[in-house]
């Protein structure tokens, strides 16, 4: 009947002839329909050719080396790899109609059991001893297998757990840690005390506790991250104010927020003033600035602090932290107002180019509860005295340069000094 | 080898051939140990000797401020201890090698473990260290006191230089200190004063080390690390940053002059006196307006004034990755420049500065540049190129990473007629 070489070309004729036919008609592009077609006809001419001269192969004909040949010896054994094969087309077909990402997914198990398929496949014929040939399998393909096949699994079990973490809260990644260390503990003092235990046995025990990681970590995984509360939101407060005003009057008007600039505001706001002292993690090395009882701004750098201080003093351009500590007994807020820019022209006479609608340049933390505690990063890039004579509304009255002040609490005011 | 081929074929007999490679493998030996000796000597003697520098300003075992006494009085204890285990050890080993060499010996009877001496050996050095650790948490301790600080200064570290501003306070000086005072490259300091340095950075991590005078500290960008600075005679001590910070690392120095307190105070009025503009017509005055066209976007000057009377304000972060550069107000008071690594005294000047005795250093340093003493050369290349002169990111072509930005002073391409102007009104900053 047919050799395998015109099997071969027949179906590719074939699939070529529906591929004109279906790219002629769906898409009728010219160019296109012509390659297609050309394709057709020269496999066409190929089948034709290879079905004369029969794969060119003289011995086709006869059958005795086919049933002599000891390499010929049929020993096949089951193989899982088509199997996979085949799925990995599947997920292929699926991803080209669903995501991109599943598409790759497929592809790289297409080439995973297409490699181990070619390569039992050829190990099946090495000999026609069955055992040999498992052997010659094995010493091609552990080197490879074991390594990625063991990489995978880890990254699995790794990705499993990071997906149960991220999904339980805090306490409950403690406790179902603590659980799960216990269970660990356990078995494996329980293998250890019966060294006569079969290898099938703890197989069996790991085989569970790989899908029971699994299994939870593709739950927690679809149920998704458990809520991370979201900060920073006072700068996009602060800007929408800014940059946006019209809407944001009406936002305010609405009811949907308080009026006036978010930095200057003892109210609070949607989102950005929620559970705000969880962000400091920062416990040493930087500057304190304590809300006190009274109503007073201190300050607390780290060693002792310089005696007959006015101000904070930072230098120019470089990353300051400051951990702002509410010690009175309202929610509030530490802001900071470094002036109000002047337009920078030319800095010989920038000074006098102050420009009185610009917005003032401020930043602040969230409403923080009565102790609770907050971080404020900023850097001044100005030195305060370039603010000289230049009225501060936020300071003390009459005051110019840089102020920390707490909105709503008129005597809480602290100079930042930056030389 | 050949030789002693040579010898056996010569002589014939086994026996002598066996004799004469003895004899010649003794000779090589000894040859061999002659010269093996030789080489030890010398690394030795260089050592010696090397600790012996007379001229050696970062030294940590000739300290001048009691923080560094007492990590030298910690150290050195700690080295003779483990000296003297280390030659008991050493000398053990030697011993049992000799003593249990192979001479064909039969294998003595092995035995497994010796409880008593397992002990032994266990509790002595637990004692040993016990006994070194309780003065090193003490000291420790001791070092990081800052409760009886008397004066503050702020030190802040950016590629390639370190700034010192000083806050306004009560301590310092008697009457305390009135205005912020900013300098860099040398920090001066009251002798006998327990002096606090909040330090930080700018960009990376760099360190603070005056070994005469304290240990290093990190400086560490967004924190705050305190270190005691404190000279128990007045001079200059040097230092340099102690953390890997980029290309100029090498070149990022700094000094602290310790100064009576008297001179202090002297040095601070100085740097708080009103500016001064040259005198109308002279070389420094056309200096000064050259300066203020090409220096002042990144310099400060306190003081100096645009010609409609408003003060000029630098801005070195629209052009400078750390966002600051060298406050040049009385850069002429200081002696070294651009992160103390070229000097702006000739080389007798300097000499004289560096050596001069305790009590005499105030003055001599309070002097400042002098124009008698001011070295030109440095600073004019300086002006001329300043990354030729150290090794700076300050190519404008290749700023992608920093937005434009220079780490470093660029090259400005001044002509030497506006470096001669410059430099006359640099030598009048003090
Ligand atoms: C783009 C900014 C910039 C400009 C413009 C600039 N410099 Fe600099 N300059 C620097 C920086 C940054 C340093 C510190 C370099 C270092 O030490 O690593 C420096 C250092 C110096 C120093 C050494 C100061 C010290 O205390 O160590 C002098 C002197 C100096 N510059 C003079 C000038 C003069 C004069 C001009 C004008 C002709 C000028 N600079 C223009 C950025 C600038
Ligand atoms: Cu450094």
């Amino acid at each position: 009947m047919f050799t395998t070489g015109s099997k071969f070309l027949i179906g590719a004729s074939a699939v070529a002839l529906l591929a004109t036919v279906i790219y002629g008609v769906g898409q009728d592009g010219v160019l296109g329909t012509i390659g297609l077609a050309s394709a057709t006809v020269g496999l066409m001419a190929l089948t034709a050719l290879n079905a004369i001269l029969r794969d060119s192969n003289v011995f086709l004909d006869d059958d005795a080396p086919v049933e002599n040949t000891a390499a010929a010896q049929p020993a096949p054994t089951g193989s899982v790899w088509p199997f996979g094969f085949a799925s990995g087309a599947v997920v292929v077909a699926v991803g080209l109609v669903s995501y991109q990402p599943v598409v790759v997914i497929g592809v790289v198990v297409l080439l995973a059991t297409g490699a181990e398929w070619t390569v039992h496949a050829w190990a099946e014929r090495a000999s026609s001893d069955g055992v040999h040939n498992a052997k010659v399998r094995s010493r091609l393909s552990n080197p490879l297998e074991y390594p990625i096949g063991g990489a995978v699994a880890l990254g699995i079990i790794i990705y499993g757990f990071s997906r149960i973490i991220l999904s339980l809260g805090k306490t409950n990644t403690t406790v179902a840690f603590f659980v799960a260390a216990t269970v660990v503990v356990v078995v494996g003092f329980m293998i250890a005390s019966r060294p006569k235990l079969g290898s099938a046995a703890v197989g069996s025990v790991m085989a569970v506790g790989a899908i029971a990681v699994v299994a939870a970590g593709t739950v927690t995984g679809i149920r998704g991250e458990r809520d991370i509360a979201e900060f920073e939101t006072t700068t996009i407060w602060q800007e929408e104010a800014l940059l946006h005003p019209e809407e944001y009057a009406a936002g305010a008007a609405e009811g949907k927020h308080p009026a006036g600039l978010i930095c200057e505001s003892p109210e609070e706001f949607p989102e950005a003033d929620e559970r705000a002292s969880e962000t400091v993690g920062m416990k040493s090395g930087t500057y304190q600035v304590l809300l006190s009882e009274s109503g007073t701004l201190d300050f607390d750098p780290p060693g002792e602090k310089e005696a007959g201080a006015v101000g904070m003093v930072i230098p120019r351009s470089s990353t300051t932290n400051v951990i702002f500590r509410n010690d009175s007994d309202e929610h509030r807020r530490l802001s900071l107002d470094l002036g109000r820019p002047y337009t920078v022209t030319d800095y010989e006479s920038e000074i006098g180019n102050l420009d009185e609608s610009a917005p003032p340049t401020q930043i602040c933390t969230t409403l923080i509860e009565p102790g609770g505690a907050q971080l404020l990063t900023f850097k001044a890039g100005e030195p305060s005295f370039a603010y000289e004579s230049i009225p501060n509304p936020n300071g003390p009255p009459g005051a110019d340069g840089f102020w920390f002040f707490v909105p709503g609490v008129d005597t809480a005011k602290l100079e930042l000094i930056v030389p | 080898m050949s030789a002693r081929t040579d010898v056996a074929n010569h002589e014939g007999t086994r026996e002598r051939a066996a004799r004469a490679t003895t004899s010649l493998k003794t000779v090589t030996t000894r040859t061999q140990g002659a010269r093996l000796a030789k080489v030890g000597g010398v690394v030795v003697l260089t050592g010696l000797i090397a600790g012996c520098a007379k001229n050696a300003p970062q030294d940590t075992f000739q300290p001048r401020g009691t923080n560094a006494e007492r990590i030298n009085d910690l150290a050195l204890p700690v080295f003779y201890i483990a000296g003297v285990v280390g030659v008991i050890v050493l000398g053990v080993i030697a011993w049992t090698v000799m003593r249990y060499r192979d001479r064909g010996q039969p294998i003595p009877v092995q035995t497994h473990g010796k409880p008593a001496l397992e002990i032994a050996l266990t509790i002595l050095p637990a004692l040993i260290l016990i006994g070194v650790a309780i003065p090193t948490v003490g000291t420790v301790m001791a070092l990081n006191d800052t409760d009886d600080t008397e004066c503050v200064v702020n030190v802040t570290g950016q590629q390639w230089w370190w700034e010192f501003d000083y806050p306004v306070q009560d301590g310092c000086m008697p009457g305390g200190i009135t205005e912020p005072i900013v300098t860099s490259g040398q920090m001066a300091i009251p002798v006998d004063t327990n002096v606090l340095i909040r330090g930080t950075s700018r960009d990376v991590i760099h360190s603070f080390w005056i070994p005469r005078l304290n240990g290093k500290r990190d400086m560490v960008p967004g924190r705050v690390h305190n270190l005691r600075m404190q000279a128990n005679e007045p001079g200059l001590y040097a230092g340099q940053c102690a953390e890997f910070c980029g290309l100029s690392h090498a070149n990022m120095r700094m000094e602290v002059a310790a100064l009576t307190q008297d001179g202090f105070n002297r040095w601070a009025a100085n740097q708080l006196e009103a500016y001064e503009s040259p005198v109308e017509g002279t070389v420094a005055a056309d200096g000064e307006s050259a300066f203020v066209t090409n220096c002042s976007s990144c310099h400060q000057v306190n003081g100096l004034e645009a010609a409609d009377g408003n003060p000029i304000i630098s801005r070195p972060d629209v052009g400078v990755y750390p966002g600051a550069a060298p406050n040049l107000t009385n850069l002429m008071t200081r002696t070294d420049f651009a992160g103390a690594s070229w000097s702006l005294l000739r080389e007798e000047c300097r000499k004289e500065v560096w050596e001069a005795e305790p009590d005499q250093f105030t003055d001599r340093y309070l002097e400042g540049v002098t124009d008698d003493c001011f070295n030109e050369v440095d600073l004019r290349e300086w002006l001329r190129n300043a990354p030729a002169k150290k090794p700076m990111y300050a190519d404008p072509t290749k700023l992608a990473e920093t937005g434009g930005l220079y780490r470093g002073m660029p090259y400005l391409a001044l002509s030497e007629d506006q470096i001669d102007l410059l430099l006359a009104y640099l030598l009048e900053r003090k």
